[in-house]
């Protein structure tokens, strides 16, 4: 199977150091974006279907040419790498920055060349230190050796809150202000960080950009299925033999990336997949055939997110696993919108009594209600994945929520 | 005619240094405030009233506005860590891998409850949301760096090894 960001994975240990890079080809993608046109690196984007890694799915030669050129709003734009991972299920972004550091600085760079902008960063969850001393290494390598020439590169950590990840708050975050999300429009390619058209992408995302530069749009969106460029990492973990990352082309099997992970731990048989993180509804046996894109997941009802699939065996109960995740929601929700903040925190209660013996008759449908009382009237996908979780449970494990409640007729 | 007292310093010359460097590694000053709470965390082990006005008053901010950035992220705490302060993460996988049974080896091996420093500062520990290690569950850091898979016999080592 076709593998673009892993490639070296398994034969180079030493990928992390700048000679070793660049034996292997690297930094040719940009010096080859670097003697193009800003116009002609984003047409390539364009042309290779490549996706945005973060969770979206957003075209990100699409998010590019949004941003304004410097006839309409001259001054200073940025790029922002996005390495704040922290949706439960995900740590593909770790292990890129500790394995190939470079192949995101070099996307970084392409990216800034593309969009015009002198400056950049690589704003990192806090408690990827150990990512953060790869990172400044080597920034500081590729300083030395002039690649950073057009536009600089700064880290800047976070501090512990799943919300900056999503990229208005991530711009909060940066500007030294509590993570709330902003409510767009605008966009923060039009006015991002400190007003300032701004593309963040992530850190697989930025990733796949030198490959691209090198062998080609056309390339990268042959590898993928039907407006999916290219290949995607999976974070795998959970009941399976053997967890860890794999990278597949878009629109491979469900059942492939299972049968890479080792199948099901201990040949126990399979209860449902996480296919994206714990905020996406979970997938059946039987949906093990759907192709694994960001287009076709969705028919599934679910979503590809940040590629963090949890497996899950008969042995798992969907009450625990419903209350693990509202649990993480509640702690995390900003608490800006009163659905969001107050609806987190009852489906955490409902659910934790349930899971107590303590269940009451009504506690499904109030869970369900509530769900059904945040969509659509919240700020961000935060708020929206609490009443998404609870209902998807719900009605994939009927039986799992029924046996919880107190069935005396009382 | 009174005037307005400054703010007394809880800090030493070298770390006011390095506060005050955050106020100009960015373009935008406010950008090196997360940077500068993370350094008063690191040094005082929480980031207290008095430590988060002398930051507000090197970033001119008022205290509102640090004070509400100290008390939203997980990073900064008003209670006093450990020098050590491990994080067991609780998420989904984690959870899957036993987790809870680690948090009760947490409080016998180090002797304190979560949220609690030892009597001699060395350590406390707190459970934590996904700490991006979903493969080691359950996954367990010192000072934000991981250390792997929570063990009974790692979390004794830790706590035999790091004084
Ligand atoms: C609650 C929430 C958390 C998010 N966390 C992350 C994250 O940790 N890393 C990330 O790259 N994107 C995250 N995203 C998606 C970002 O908002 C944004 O879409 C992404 O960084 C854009 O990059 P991409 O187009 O390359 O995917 C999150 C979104 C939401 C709704
Ligand atoms: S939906 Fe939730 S997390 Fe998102 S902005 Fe509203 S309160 Fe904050
Ligand atoms: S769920 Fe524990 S590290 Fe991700």
């Amino acid at each position: 199977m076709t593998r673009i960001l892993t490639e070296h994975f398994d034969t180079e240990p030493e990928l992390h150091e700048i000679d070793v890079y660049r034996r292997l080809g690297g930094y040719a993608g940009l010096s080859k974006a670097l003697g193009m046109s800003r116009a002609e690196v984003v047409a390539e984007v364009v042309k290779s279907n490549l996706r945005g890694l973060g969770g979206a799915g957003f075209p990100t030669g699409g998010k590019w040419q949004t941003v304004p050129g410097e006839d309409k709003v001259p001054g200073p734009r940025y790029v922002v790498a996005n390495a704040d991972e922290s949706e439960p299920g995900c740590f593909k972004d770790r292990v890129l920055i500790t394995r190939a550091p470079h192949q995101l600085l070099e996307g970084v760079l392409i990216a800034a060349h593309a969009i015009g902008a002198k400056e950049t960063f690589i704003f990192i969850r806090g408690e990827y230190q150990n990512q953060y001393d790869v990172l400044a290494r080597a920034i500081a390598q590729a300083d030395a050796a002039g690649f950073t020439a057009h536009a600089s590169i700064a880290l800047m950590r976070g501090a512990g809150a799943y919300i900056s990840g999503l990229d208005t708050a991530l711009l909060e975050t940066m500007e030294g202000k509590k993570a709330w999300p902003r409510q767009p429009p605008p966009f923060p390619t039009v006015s991002g960080l400190m007003g300032r058209p701004t593309v963040v992408n992530n850190v697989e995302t930025l990733s796949m950009l030198p490959s691209i530069m090198v062998k080609g749009g056309e390339w990268f969106a042959k590898i993928g299925s039907p407006k999916n460029g290219g290949t995607v990492v999976f974070s795998v973990s959970g009941h399976v033999e053997q967890p860890g990352i794999y990278e597949v082309p878009m629109g491979s099997k469900l059942r492939d990336v299972l049968t890479l992970a080792g199948g099901v731990r201990g040949g126990r048989k399979l209860k449902c997949v996480i296919p994206g993180g714990t905020s996406m509804p979970p997938l059946l046996e039987k949906d093990l055939d759907i192709a694994l894109d960001f287009d076709a997941i969705r028919a599934a009802g679910t979503f590809l997110g940040a590629g963090g699939m949890i497996v899950l065996d008969e042995t798992a109960d969907a009450v625990e696993v419903a209350h693990n995740i509202e649990r993480f929601l509640a702690h995390e929700s900003c608490g800006q919108c009163t659905p969001c903040r107050e609806g987190s925190f009852w489906s955490e209660e409902i659910l934790e009594r349930m899971l107590e013996g303590k269940g009451e008759g009504e506690d499904v449908r109030n869970l369900a209600r509530i769900g059904e009382n945040i969509t659509g009237k919240v700020i961000c996908a935060l708020g929206d994945t609490v009443g998404m979780v609870t209902r998807a449970y719900i009605s994939k494990f009927p039986e799992d929520f029924n046996k919880r409640v107190a069935t005396d007729g009382s | 005619m009174k005037t307005k007292a400054p703010v007394r310093s809880p800090f030493t010359p070298e770390q006011e240094k390095e506060l005050l460097s955050w106020t100009t590694k960015y373009p935008y000053k406010n950008m090196g405030l997360i940077e500068a709470l993370r350094c008063v965390q690191a040094w005082q082990r929480q980031v207290s009233e008095p430590a988060a006005a002398y930051v507000a008053e090197l970033f001119d901010l008022p205290l509102n506005h640090v004070w509400g950035v100290a008390t939203f992220f997980p990073t900064f705490t008003q209670w006093k860590t450990g020098k050590h302060r491990v994080g067991l993460c609780h998420g989904l996988s984690c959870s899957l891998a036993g987790s809870s049974r680690m948090e009760a080896c947490l409080s016998k091996t180090l002797g304190v409850p979560e949220k609690t420093a030892t009597s001699d500062g060395t350590f406390s520990w707190e459970t934590m949301e996904c700490l991006g290690a979903c493969e080691q569950g359950p996954a367990l850091q010192v000072n934000d760096r991981l250390q792997g898979r929570a063990t009974q016999a790692l979390i004794e080592e830790l706590a035999r090894d790091l004084k």
